[in-house]
């Protein structure tokens, strides 16, 4: 197999393809600390992409309940039990990905879901690790803690689904990294399923192939974010592109969120896959959990981001998440102010650092009203 | 000169097996001899296309049993085949070629569900019989194969009609179709594979698709389909027949003339144990021929 760099685990891997770097690769950041799991997302993927005839189960957005929720049930746990406890407290990570631990005649170290994996998308939604004590008080990080994970395609650099089809029946495409499944080429082997870690490639048993997020490309090529990402409510997230590790911009919010302040974490890096959604932790779970699942400098991220504050193009990075629809290339944060800008160089939304606060006098002179907060 | 070439392979493979440990060395042993033999297709009475797996004349072509593999050449292999043997007649009525195949299989798997696999077996020819023999395996670049594949699902499809999800899921929930309140045209962006035409999807008329390969990961499913068939399945046993014209007609067919000495090879698919695409059991070049 040839060798890839992974920048994620800090060295070169085994995967089935040469290492081929897009010219851009599409990717998005979810503020973990925001989300609310209202669903929003999750409803406006569905009814863009997946509201026909096989596609009845399917979520290519969702969002689960951490620790115990997940859709398939328990996807993060079988196959984080099939590749063993490995140590994720180091720059390099020295264990194995599951290219390298795939079994004998297999490409990567996988399972298919079963039916009723898919059935209850929200099994263990705001279940809390435990109950707490008569009286105790909560410290942080929290001794009884849950929090949101919202998931989409991490539409991988080296992406499993990919690497397993032994038909290349998908691709990643040059121009943005999204990768899509040719939906004529398919016959519904589903090894892809069988050797995606993150379950995000679907089985339509109307049409008998598989089917994947498609990153909404109509709407990327016109440099507008995506369905998932515009629709939050809770403003969670930022889609646009990461550079490639060595050609790192700070004016791009992405990229700083990502290489510079190394607030956003990547998703099981420990697979090997150098999926591009990347998570600011929840600063309230216990680091320890928080490792396993977003790997190195987790604390350092949580630091950072509780003094976000105090790092001012930080802030203006997480100021840009939801505040327009189309891709923000570039920002820089002037007077206070943060700026975005499209690819062009076209300026798209400035968000105050601060918002303005007005007091409303509790009474109403002109109509001898006493005003009431009815929102 | 092929004949010859043929025949000295063979003989080659019958010496591997006799050198092999447990072979009785002294005489010749019958299944290497059969094997050597190959299948031959006997000429019926008749015109066109053969597809009655229960018809008489069956009776008249010799059974040859042919011995299954599981595939572990490439990756995603098949640790274990489920089926080891099938059984293989051939017919041909001067237009048509007719292959019987028949083998045990416990379970009738032809309903596809996310975890569900259908049952399937595939007849595989050279397309030209006089050229060197192409790779077993799916043919190689420069030598295609025509790769016949009937498919349980797809008999499924012609004898009860395609499935609805409630088929599949009895208890599913539905609010909304696209196609229920949108135009065709607008629709047909929530079709996916049948949107775009794929012939795995749902079967053209027959349950069998006519192929071509050559090499690994490039089975295609040709643009005209010539090839037939009919499955049955009873009592623990798939009995299937395949059947396309002798003769080329589209580019890329088989030559498949009355007198033809040419090769078929096999691979059988059990759903029931999950078996798919490269994650078969096969049988490599068997010698076919074709009486006049």
């Amino acid at each position: 197999m040839p060798k890839v760099y992974n920048w994620q685990i800090g060295r070169e891997m085994e995967f089935p393809y040469e290492g081929v770097r897009p010219k851009r690769q599409f990717a998005i950041v979810m503020d973990t600390n925001k989300c609310i799991a209202c669903q929003t997302c999750t409803v406006a993927c569905k009814t863009t992409w997946t509201p026909g005839r096989g596609q009845e189960y399917m979520f290519w957005n969702n969002v689960e309940t951490k620790p115990y929720g997940g859709y398939p049930l328990g996807w993060d746990v079988r196959i984080l039990e099939k590749l063993g406890v490995r140590d994720m407290t180091g720059p390099v990570y020295e264990g194995k990905t599951i290219f390298e631990a795939a079994p004998d005649g297999e490409i990567a170290l996988g399972y298919i879901p079963e039916d009723e994996d898919w059935a209850f998308p929200n099994v263990g939604e705001d279940e809390c690790t435990g109950s707490m004590e008569q009286g105790a008080l909560y410290t942080m990080p929290h001794m009884q803690w849950m929090f949101y994970l919202p998931r989409i395609c991490n539409h991988c650099t080296y992406a499993s689904c990919l690497g397993s089809c032994p038909r290349q029946s998908i691709y990643k495409r040059p121009e943005d990294g999204i990768v899509l499944l040719d939906q004529h080429r398919c016959r519904g082997y589903r090894e892809c399923v069988k050797g995606c870690p993150f379950k995000k490639t679907h089985f339509n048993p109307i049409t008998r192939v598989s089917e994947k997020c498609i990153g909404c490309y109509p709407a990327i090529e016109n440099g507008r974010q995506t369905q998932c990402t515009i629709t939050c409510i809770g403003k969670i997230r930022l889609q646009g592109f990461i550079s490639k590790p060595d050609e790192v911009r700070e004016d791009n919010p992405l990229d700083y969120l990502i290489f510079v302040s190394k607030v956003a974490k990547p998703l099981y890096p420990q697979f090997g896959l150098e999926g591009n959604v990347y998570y600011i932790p929840p600063i309230h779970v216990p680091p320890r959990y928080l490792t396993q699942m977003f790997g190195y400098g987790v604390e350092e991220a949580m630091e950072t981001y509780r003094r976000a504050t105090e790092d001012r193009k930080l802030l203006g990075a997480l100021l840009l998440f939801g505040s327009t629809p189309e891709i923000i290339e570039r920002y820089e944060v002037q007077n206070d102010t943060a700026i975005g800008y499209n690819k062009d160089g076209g300026e798209l939304v400035r968000v105050p650092i601060r918002e303005p606060i007005h007091i409303r006098a509790a009474y109403d002179e002109q109509y001898e009203a006493h005003r009431t907060n009815i929102t | 000169m092929n004949k010859s070439f043929h025949r000295r392979a063979w003989a080659g493979f019958a010496v591997l097996l006799v050198l092999m440990p447990g072979c009785p060395a002294e005489r010749p042993d019958p299944a290497v001899e059969r094997e050597r033999e190959g299948i031959e297709a006997v000429r019926i009475e008749g015109t066109g296309a053969i597809l009655d797996p229960a018809a008489g004349f069956w009776n008249e072509a010799p059974a040859f049993s042919v011995q299954l593999q599981p595939q572990v050449v490439v990756d995603p292999r098949l640790p274990e085949a489920a089926v080891g043997e099938l059984e293989a007649r051939a017919v041909h009525n001067g237009e048509w070629i007719g292959m019987r195949l028949r083998w045990a299989d416990e379970t009738r798997d032809d309903v596809l569900r996310t975890a569900d696999f259908g049952d399937q077996v595939a007849v595989q020819f050279p397309i030209d019989p006089h050229g060197p023999l192409p790779s077993a395996m799916m043919g190689h670049e420069g030598a295609p194969v025509n790769v016949v594949q009937w498919r349980a699902p797809f008999q499924r499809d012609l004898d009860e009609g395609a499935p609805d999800i409630f088929d599949l899921y009895p208890y599913a929930l539905v609010d909304i179709y696209p196609d229920e309140v949108l135009g065709v045209i607008d629709a047909r962006a929530y079709t996916g594979a049948l949107g775009v035409d794929n012939p795995i999807s749902r079967p053209y008329e027959s349950p069998v698709l006519d192929q071509i390969a050559e090499g690994w990961g490039s089975l295609t499913v040709k643009p005209i389909q010539l090839a037939d068939g009919r499955g049955v399945w009873n009592d623990g046993e798939w009995t299937v027949v395949i059947t396309r014209p002798l003769f080329p007609i589209t580019p890329n067919d088989p030559d498949l003339r009355p007198g033809t000495a040419t090769n078929a090879a096999f691979a059988v698919w059990e759903g029931g144990s999950g078996e798919t695409g490269a994650r078969k059991s096969w049988a490599l070049w068997v010698p076919l021929r074709l009486t006049e």
